[in-house]
């Protein structure tokens, strides 16, 4: 099976090794995601104001792009998939929207019109962790694991664009379970904490880093302070404050000990026996975690 | 004999088509460019006007045709008139262009976000790329600078001239040529690399191996030096 894969722009530039390790993976899988050939931002945030169609016209011309790369692709489905939690959100909103609404659709059909681009309404978003537990299967999974992730401690940090709004959420918003399930198929342990969904400050990182650096305080000492060893992420964004934070936090003295921060699908490949290219995108060294275990 | 000369006049009047200039209403030859037709009524032309080629993007101009609601955009060099066509020239376009010294940055996102912090702006809607009259990509490359593959930016934007008519028609007000311009110069300092030949001529130069030539050369009267042009010998590639 091959996805019409989306990336956006964080894909290419500080979560490489995300990117890298999840198309790896998903060879293996048997569910490989596909570059789409050519794909434009999803206009990050989905508009909240109902009539500002052309807000609207970014993420839906990543849907039309994608139906043509569908074509191309043998032994696809209409699929548009994710890794980036904030594009999700972003593209499923605006999905449903369209799909409701088709005098919308249509406005926006007549701006791709000359760009001989069309949006069906018949695409479906969805992020490449519900393509692992609805269409691979965490049992098809453990069959492939190679080596398993002995002795990480692994708390789950889903933020929020995972579980938010309704229309874009990929697992219930009060108990998520998808990413849990992932661990305990690849042989890492459950750390069960509460701060699974409290917010990483975002964008404030640019202008207010403060709100980020308490946040980031809290969360990553809850995941210490209830015995995890790692903490595993689906956002660039989530992953970015979590990683460089702990790092200024631990500087300014305020911290002792960090915790590193990985993308799921980087145990996936440490798991599945892919030699991971580098450890480039991290802030907080994960090596010395990963070599005490074995794992690397 | 009568009937000829109508015919003649017939003739005519099918080869002329009416153009609006600015408004105003002139009968031209059909067969005429814009730029060829506004001289033929009468304008001279100072600015927005170069090359008369294609290349030097000086002659943008903008247009309707009668009874259909687009807006066009062409070169007035490379486009034929065409009936009830309503023109006008942009021969400026005014777009801010950063400074930089290319040494001192790097080919990443964040170069370009920080001199072009407007492509974050970007709406997807390609109306640049349909105005272009080059048929480059244009959103594609801005995209490509926003996800920081440089390169392919770059790639994408070879063939731009600089018209800017894309700046015009943007809706997020990005200066689109602009950006092109430092995503080829930053591909071209930091990816490609420098053919051997090129380094070897620039060290002649600065070694002052052709000074000699030139200040011979510059010492001529126009009637030699069209002598000795005319009498030039061109160099055997298989020799050299």
């Amino acid at each position: 099976m091959k996805y019409s894969y989306f990336p956006g722009c964080n894909l290419k530039t500080n979560a490489k090794e995300y990117e890298h390790t999840a198309v790896e993976v998903s060879k293996i899988l048997d569910a490989e995601l596909v570059e789409m050939p050519v794909f434009n931002c999803c206009g990050t945030v989905h508009s909240m104001v109902s009539d500002n169609t052309m807000r609207r016209v970014a993420p839906v011309r990543i849907l039309s792009r994608s139906e043509e790369h569908q074509k191309e692709l043998e032994d696809t489905k209409n699929t548009v998939v994710t890794l980036c939690s904030m594009c999700s959100s972003t593209l499923k909103v605006v999905n449903e929207e369209v799909k409701e609404d088709e005098e919308m659709l249509q406005k926006i059909n007549w701006q791709l019109e000359r760009d001989n681009l069309k949006y069906s309404g018949h695409s479906e978003v969805k992020h490449y962790l519900e393509i692992l537990r609805d269409e691979v299967g965490f049992e098809e999974i453990i069959k492939k694991v190679k080596k398993q992730l002995k002795g990480m401690k692994i708390a789950s940090y889903y933020g929020c664009m995972l579980l938010h709004p309704d229309k874009a959420k990929i697992d219930d918003s009060e108990t998520p379970t998808v990413m849990e399930s992932l661990t305990l198929a690849l042989g890492g342990e459950v750390v069960d904490w509460p701060y699974f969904k409290t917010c990483c400050g975002s964008y404030h990182v640019v202008d207010k880093e403060d709100i980020v650096n308490n946040q980031v305080l809290k969360i990553t000492e809850g995941a210490k302070k209830r015995g995890a060893n790692a903490i595993i992420t689906a956002c660039p964004l989530c992953a970015y404050n979590l990683d460089s934070q702990q790092v200024f936090l631990q500087k300014k003295g305020v911290i002792k000990e960090t915790i590193p921060v990985f993308y799921f699908t980087q145990l996936m490949a440490i798991a599945l026996g892919i030699k991971l290219k580098n450890f480039e995108d991290h802030h907080v060294d994960p090596k010395p975690l990963l070599k005490s275990l074995g794992l690397i | 004999m009568a009937k000829a000369i109508s015919m003649r006049e017939k003739k005519e009047e099918l080869d002329t088509v009416t153009i609006y200039i600015m408004g105003q209403g002139y009968k031209v030859p059909s067969s005429l460019t814009i730029m060829k037709a506004m001289e033929y009524a009468g304008f001279k032309l100072k600015r927005g006007v170069g090359c008369r080629a294609g290349f030097c993007g000086a002659c943008a101009t903008v247009y309707r045709k009668l009874g259909d609601y687009k807006i066009y955009a062409n070169l007035a060099c490379q486009t034929k008139v065409e009936d009830g066509m309503y023109l006008t020239q942009l021969p400026f376009v005014p777009a801010n262009k950063a400074e930089y010294n290319l040494d001192e940055i790097k080919p990443s996102i964040s170069t370009m976000l920080r001199f072009y912090p407007e492509i974050a702006r970007c709406l997807s809607c390609n109306a640049c790329s349909r105005v272009c009259p080059q048929d480059i990509q244009v959103m594609d490359y801005v995209q490509y600078s926003l996800q920081g593959q440089i390169d392919k930016a770059a790639e994408l934007a070879f063939d731009c001239i600089q018209c800017g008519l894309c700046a015009i028609r943007c809706p997020a007000e990005i200066p689109q040529y602009h950006v092109a311009t430092l995503a080829r110069r930053l591909h071209g300092r930091y990816h490609m690399i420098a053919p051997d030949t090129l380094e070897q001529r620039v060290k002649e130069i600065e070694e002052g191996k052709y000074e000699k030539g030139f200040e011979e050369l510059m010492s001529l009267s126009e009637e030699e030096l069209k002598k000795r042009y005319v009498a030039r010998d061109f160099i055997d590639q298989k020799k050299a």
